[in-house]
């Protein structure tokens, strides 16, 4: 309970923390409705407007992805930055424990990608709000950005061991969109990226949004399978920030960027 | 003459070894090299999957693209960077023509926007067999560099309203993404409402991606000579306006004393 609690809180601090950044601000609700509006009018262009709601959703989606990566990515050197690392770092708990809210938190702040798309998919290009399934779709984004917050721990060890991380970050922007069939279905991909999607809960994530809001499969394994995934990423991810945390401190690096 | 020309040429490659965040291998092949690149490949699959267009549409659109981030960026750091590490007091000091100093700064953000332009268009067309013209390359080279140098220009417009901007990377950011939406380089432009395609019309790689995409089609540079000369025109508003805006703000910053206050 006392792990829960300690989660649930620091996601929420880190979440109100972001959410005072104009720059968070911009990148989790600007270029969102941005890429919407630009999804809109490839789908209209393309004589499918019957695929709408799957544009708005699908940009809403690129939202989060794009919160979490640059999120988690950072995760670390922003509190470097603000001279907080090592204050986290000597709480009692786990070192997985406490970053995971910041991960947790900027898949929170990603779902204002979610809304502003789908609220400006409404209110501008009078797309019908007409979920498949609405309880699914009310329980798979939650579960989605739940997902993708484990996920953003494992980028957050990972990158944390890079010098050049941010390199890494601008560039797996667009490769996850592609390939987890965010907007492009992984059909018309070759077929060498078919096992690449498989292994990221990014793909099932979407997968199990878009089934919830179009119908077009069953929601709930699609859901499972990105939760399982997430779920093998959280204890990668908590295991290697261990080990990270214990040679920084043996080496005295914790604070060097 | 001589001394103008050193002033713009060595002073602008050496503010850019000095302000351009990005320039270590890894950043510049991560986040110029193969960011845009993969770019490309999103919007050429989705355009494949909803038939809008071709994939030469899609490949040499994207390709004029690439360069706006390095220059877009790069001309936006020419003049924030200054004040975010302290030294654009020490720059307004000198005595030699600002507008030279700054304009000169463009110049080798828009031939980093070039090679990225020119990787990012051999690449493309060799993952997806697009074929271009052999005798189309120098004046595609000429398009990309004149796209290159019109959002050098924008980049440096937009720096300088970074000077009465908390958060400059805010519009910076934000400006990006529109070029995306609005450039007519992924929906065609006959598809966007009619505000946006104006709008477009006065945005940087809009006429260079009309201009790039006729000679990859097979059409003469004359043919192209239109587009081409209409993004010349961009380039040399937005240079204009980046002159007034700096010299604007620069006399505004010294009356209130704000120069350097973020």
């Amino acid at each position: 309970m006392r792990t829960l609690r300690l989660i649930a809180v620091g996601a929420l601090l880190h979440a109100k923390h972001q959410s005072r950044s104009s720059l968070e601000i911009t990148i989790a609700l600007i270029l969102p409705v941005v890429q919407a509006t630009l999804a809109v009018h490839l789908f209209r262009a393309g004589a499918e407007p019957d695929r709408l709601l799957e544009a708005a959703v699908g940009a809403g989606l690129m939202g989060i992805w794009s919160s979490v990566l640059f999120g988690s990515g950072g995760a670390i050197q922003n509190q470097r930055w603000l001279g907080m690392l090592e204050m986290i770092m000597l709480a009692p708990r786990p070192p997985a424990l406490v970053i995971l809210p910041i991960t947790l938190a900027t898949a929170l702040t990603g779902t204002y990608a979610m809304v502003a798309t789908l609220l400006w998919g409404r209110l501008l290009h009078g797309i019908p709000l007409t979920f498949a399934d609405p309880l699914a779709f009310a329980v798979a984004v939650p579960g989605c950005i739940i997902g993708l917050g484990m996920f953003g721990l494992l980028l957050a060890s990972t990158f944390v061991l890079m010098r050049n991380a941010n390199a890494l970050t601008n560039t797996l922007e667009y490769p996850i969109w592609l390939v987890s069939g965010m907007l492009v279905p992984i059909t018309v991909l070759p077929g060498w990226t078919g096992p690449i999607a498989a292994v990221l809960p990014t793909t099932w994530g979407a997968r199990a949004v878009r089934e919830a809001a179009t119908g077009s499969g069953p929601v709930w394994p699609s859901l499972g399978v990105c939760l399982a995934i997430s779920l093998g990423c959280l204890v990668l991810g908590a295991l290697m920030m261990t080990h990270v945390e214990r040679r920084a401190r043996a080496a005295a690096t914790l604070a060097l960027a | 003459m001589m001394d103008l020309f050193r002033l713009v040429g060595t002073g602008g490659v050496i503010a850019y070894r000095a302000l351009f965040n990005w320039a270590t291998p890894a950043m510049f092949v991560g986040t110029l090299l193969v960011g845009p690149l993969f770019q490309l490949l999103f919007f050429a699959y989705l355009g494949r999957q909803l038939q809008v267009a071709d994939d030469r549409f899609y490949i040499v659109g994207n390709a004029v693209l690439a360069a706006s981030l390095a220059c877009v960026f790069g001309g936006t750091m020419a003049v924030s960077n200054e004040r975010r590490f302290g030294t654009l007091g020490h720059v307004l000091l000198s005595p030699r023509s600002r507008t030279a100093v700054f304009l000169g700064r463009v110049l080798p953000y828009a031939g980093n926007g070039l090679l990225i332009a020119v990787s990012t268009l051999t690449a493309a067309s060799l993952l997806l067999g697009l074929r271009i013209p052999l005798s189309a390359l120098p004046g595609l080279l000429l398009i990309l560099a004149v796209a290159a140098l019109s959002c050098g220009f924008f980049g440096l417009a937009l720096g300088a309203v970074g000077l009465r901007l908390r958060d400059v990377w805010l519009v910076s950011n934000v400006a990006v993404a529109l070029l995306l939406l609005l450039t007519g380089v992924n929906v065609p432009a006959t598809d966007l409402p009619t505000g946006m395609r104006v709008a477009g019309q006065l945005l940087p790689i809009t006429h260079a991606a009309e201009a790039a995409r006729r000679l990859a089609a097979g059409d003469s540079l004359a043919v192209a000579a239109i587009p081409l000369a209409a993004e010349a025109a961009v380039a040399l508003a937005y240079a204009l306006l980046a002159a007034t805006l700096l010299k604007l703000f620069e006399a505004e910053s010294r009356r209130h004393a704000s120069l350097d206050t973020l």
